[in-house]
């Protein structure tokens, strides 16, 4: 029977851009829009980093400066576990006495999944714990930062000319014997420094004051082209006859772990931090509220802002289900949960003729018509064990248990379909009060949270017919 | 870290780049010396026990959006960790590429993850900016397709052929199959690419040429060189596949082979520069550039300019081309992360990129992103000058002229 609590069983319709069912504990309650919201029709923004290994919460400057890697955590650069920092004893001489040795603590990572050491590769034991880990650099760096210089200044001087282009456009208060060319001419050679701080209209005598400096600045940066070779390397000849020792060649996965140097050999594998995660808070579009904010601290697992769907909207489950024939009715008994601490009146519809969303259901389902009456969920219900009768009149034919806030009733359902899984749709309709946003002041007490009614589509699948 | 990026410089954040390739995706930062990930173009469903290729050209636009949708939300939210909003982007992309997938990654860019702007970069003309040099003949050897196009572009000179790795992969495991124990029934890609990776090369020029002779074995007595040795490649910690000496030698031969048409990878590089005016032909000829993950094979790029030195010869191209020397780049980075790290120059360029990139604002006018062979949208007023920065980007209004 626990397959009937299986959460894809009851699908809620969420009217974003497209129209998603999705299950209740997956989507989200925008109170201020008075609208449920689903993974699809949020935005994501990235809260907080953190280390997977060592929980350590990072300040997102310090993660960009370290560009999102962990500074005391490793990883292995063979499977990708975590690395660990294990010590041994060495004997080192003593400083001031070279004829004495002593035991010193030596330091190096190794992996306790594929028992990778950091001695594989020729990293020398280091005699801190922690922090004395380098990961090597890239060759190419200083000619990546030199070309990229060349190209500000390429860039600089582009935008230069396209704004000058562009006030050279709009000049009607320029007198007219500085005409376009003479301008050009005048920037170009920079003749006359008396001339140009004469200019009028500060926009222009500041574009000039740039020029100026350049001018005077004379240190264009220049780089030298790349040289192309004549020859390439060839295959050494013994590469033909030579086994291959697989363990020693990095698998593809291995290599592009590291984008910089994409080692062939096993031997020049180092390994890199660890790379963050990130925690997510969820922001409606439509309203810009946050719906979901987690806690700062990478060890909590509560939230700051926490507006999901299962703690507003009542919720439909499926308790059990008779044998379901072609044609033939039959009771399935559903129950229905009020998330809420006051009382929540519900009543359900069936969906009419032709209604758009109503495109999955195979059978016919016919709901109670009058309202059932939800009470609120009282958090000490459950240690009070003289509960009183709580007073509700229910009608034992729609009714089928009661208890505390959730309570038990019947649907008749008709097959229409001679095979396939039945699937029934309704609509759900209660009443909402929003506590959250109090437009009048509080003066007046609880008569300002109003109740708004809300509808929800529901899906229902019930699973195959009985043969 | 260059000059330019401080915690608190103010200014814009760094744009990132994403280089979105048919095998491999490449992400990371303008700036830059490396991309920050290099990770399978492909999601995991919770359907079906395969991944899904998110580079597919053939499907229908509703599915590819959800798949680029997930695609790009993993990219940001599990590998660079960084809020979509903030950050302009840059799309590094084969020229190739249909005009409906473009228009579906910038529809996800704009309308779910609401970019400030998007600027689509093509691979070969970004691979030429990590070298600082004017115009270079550049060839991609990826996974669908091997490109060539020329830097200063000349669009009229480009070839195309549907050799890359993903041929090389469909060979090597029906030949493995074939030959080897078969222990399982099909080979799953994936070990596929990992055996070429680790155990396959490309011969010289002599011993190619006997190999193909071999297999073709046209006068029948041509003997194939002897193969190396075989390797033994545990599959799933119980089977061994033994990955027989002869494969690991010919696979690469088949991007070498000349087919029905005579088309092989070398004849691309000279039918492209015949193509090509001639008074460009010794410019490029000297300024080749080899990207792309096929070409990181061992005794590729070798094999390569011995196949150019020996074509040349040949009577249809001797009379044609007058060059004869070939010299090939190194750009400062794997021929993987070139094209991406062309990219990350062009992103670390604020003023340009944002002069250039297609803004969310335009995109929420005109609801389309400008194609390269689009006449219709406005030239932007820069004017570039000749010969030191490529001719703008954005619009792709690209000129025929030299």
């Amino acid at each position: 029977m626990a397959t009937l609590l299986q959460p894809e069983k009851v699908l809620y319709l969420v009217r974003g851009e497209k129209k998603i069912r999705v299950p209740l504990s997956q989507l989200y309650f925008c109170r201020y829009c008075s609208e449920l919201r689903s993974l699809e029709c949020v935005s994501h923004e990235v809260d907080s980093h953190f280390c997977p290994s060592c929980l350590e919460n990072m300040p997102s400057a310090e993660a960009k400066l370290k560009k999102n890697r962990c500074a005391n955590c490793f990883d292995c650069p063979c499977c990708m576990h975590t690395l660990s920092t294990r010590a041994t004893n060495i004997p080192a001489p003593l400083p001031d006495d070279p004829t004495k040795t002593t035991m010193k603590k030596a330091y190096y990572l190794a992996c306790g999944f594929c028992r990778w050491t950091s001695r594989d590769v020729g990293m020398a034991d280091k005699s801190v714990a922690s922090g004395g880990w380098q990961e090597p650099e890239n060759p190419h760096t200083q000619r990546i930062n030199k070309l990229i210089e060349y190209y500000q200044q390429l860039a600089q001087r582009e935008k230069l000319e396209r704004d000058r282009k562009k006030l050279a456009r709009r000049r009607p208060f320029m007198p007219q014997a500085f005409s376009q060319h003479t301008i050009h001419v005048v920037e170009k050679y920079g003749l006359g420094t008396r001339l140009q701080r004469q200019r009028s209209g500060a926009p222009i005598s500041a574009l000039y004051g740039l020029s100026l400096k350049e001018g005077e600045d004379q240190k264009e940066i220049t780089i030298e082209s790349a040289q192309a070779l004549d020859e390439v390397e060839p295959l050494p000849e013994d590469y033909y006859t030579r086994p291959v020792n697989l363990p020693e060649v990095t698998t593809l996965r291995q290599r592009l772990l590291q984008p910089d140097f994409q080692p062939a050999g096993a031997s020049q594998l180092h390994p890199r931090h660890k790379h963050l995660l990130m925690k997510r808070s969820l922001r409606c579009r439509k309203c810009e509220h946050n719906l979901s904010k987690p806690e700062f601290n990478p060890t909590s697992i509560k939230f700051k802002i926490q507006l999901v769907a299962v703690s507003y909207i009542p919720e439909v489950r499926i308790m059990s289900i008779p044998n379901l024939r072609h044609l033939k009715e039959s009771q399935v008994l559903l129950t229905l949960t009020n998330p809420v601490e006051n009382i929540t009146h519900v009543s359900l519809y069936t969906c009419e003729e032709g209604d758009p969303d109503d495109i999955n259901s195979t059978a016919k389902v016919l709901v109670p018509s009058k309202e059932l009456v939800l009470a609120g969920k009282d958090a000490a219900a459950e240690y009070d064990e003289l509960a009183e009768p709580q007073g509700f009149q229910d009608d034992p034919d729609v009714v089928a248990f009661r208890k505390s806030n959730k309570i038990g009733f019947f649907i008749k359902v008709i097959p229409q379909r001679e095979e396939g899984d039945v699937t029934v749709a309704f609509k759900l309709r209660h009443d909402f009060r929003n506590l959250a946003a109090p437009i009048r002041p509080t003066e007046e007490g609880e008569a300002t949270s109003e109740a708004i009614w809300l509808t929800h589509h529901v899906e229902l699948s019930l699973g195959p017919l009985a043969t | 870290m260059p000059l330019f990026e401080g915690l608190g410089s103010g200014g814009e954040k760094t744009a990132v780049i994403v280089d979105l390739g048919a095998a491999y995706t490449k992400c990371g930062f303008a700036g830059e010396t490396g991309p920050r990930f290099i990770i399978p173009s492909e999601i995991k469903r919770a359907g079906s026990p395969e991944a899904v290729r998110v580079v597919q050209y053939n499907i229908n636009t509703e599915e590819l959006y959800s798949i680029l949708k997930e695609f790009v939300h993993l990219l940001y939210f599990r590998h660079l960790l960084v809020n979509p909003r903030d950050r302009r982007v840059v799309i590094v992309e084969s020229v190739l590429c249909p005009s409906h997938f473009r228009e579906t990654l910038s529809r996800v860019f704009f309308k779910h993850f609401e970019v400030p702007s998007v600027l689509f970069a093509p691979s070969h003309l970004m691979s030429v900016m990590t070298l600082g040099i004017q115009s270079a003949l550049v060839m991609d050897c990826g996974y669908t397709e091997t490109l060539i196009y020329e830097g200063v572009p000349i669009l009229s000179a480009w070839e195309a052929l549907p050799m890359g790795g993903k041929a090389i992969h469909s060979v090597c495991g029906i030949t493995m199959l074939v030959f080897s124990s078969a222990l399982v029934d099909s080979i799953p890609e994936d070990v596929v690419e990992d055996i070429k990776v680790r155990t396959c090369f490309v011969s010289d020029l002599q011993r190619g040429m006997k190999i193909q002779e071999a297999r073709f074995n046209l006068d029948g007595s041509a003997e194939r060189p002897a193969p190396p040795p075989d390797v033994e490649y545990p599959l799933d910690g119980q089977k061994i596949l033994h990955v027989k000496g002869s494969i690991r030698d010919s696979v690469a031969e088949m991007l070498f082979e000349q087919d029905n048409e005579e088309k092989s990878i070398a004849t691309l590089l000279l039918d492209t520069l015949v193509k090509c005016p001639i008074d460009t032909r010794k410019v490029l000829s000297e300024n080749l550039v080899i990207i792309g993950g096929t070409s990181m094979l061992p005794g590729f790029l070798h094999r390569l300019l011995s196949e150019i030195r020996s074509l040349v010869e040949k009577p249809k191209y001797r009379d044609a081309l007058a060059t004869k020397s070939f010299r090939i780049h190194s750009p400062p980075a794997k021929p993987n992360c070139t094209a991406w790290l062309g990219g990350a120059i062009f992103g670390a360029l604020q003023d340009i990129l944002g002069s250039r990139s297609v803004s969310r604002d335009y995109y929420s006018e005109t609801g389309r992103i400008p194609d390269w062979c689009c006449l219709s949208a406005p030239l932007p007023d820069s004017v570039y000058e000749a010969g030191k920065m490529p001719p703008p980007l954005m619009k792709r209004a690209f000129s025929t002229e030299k």
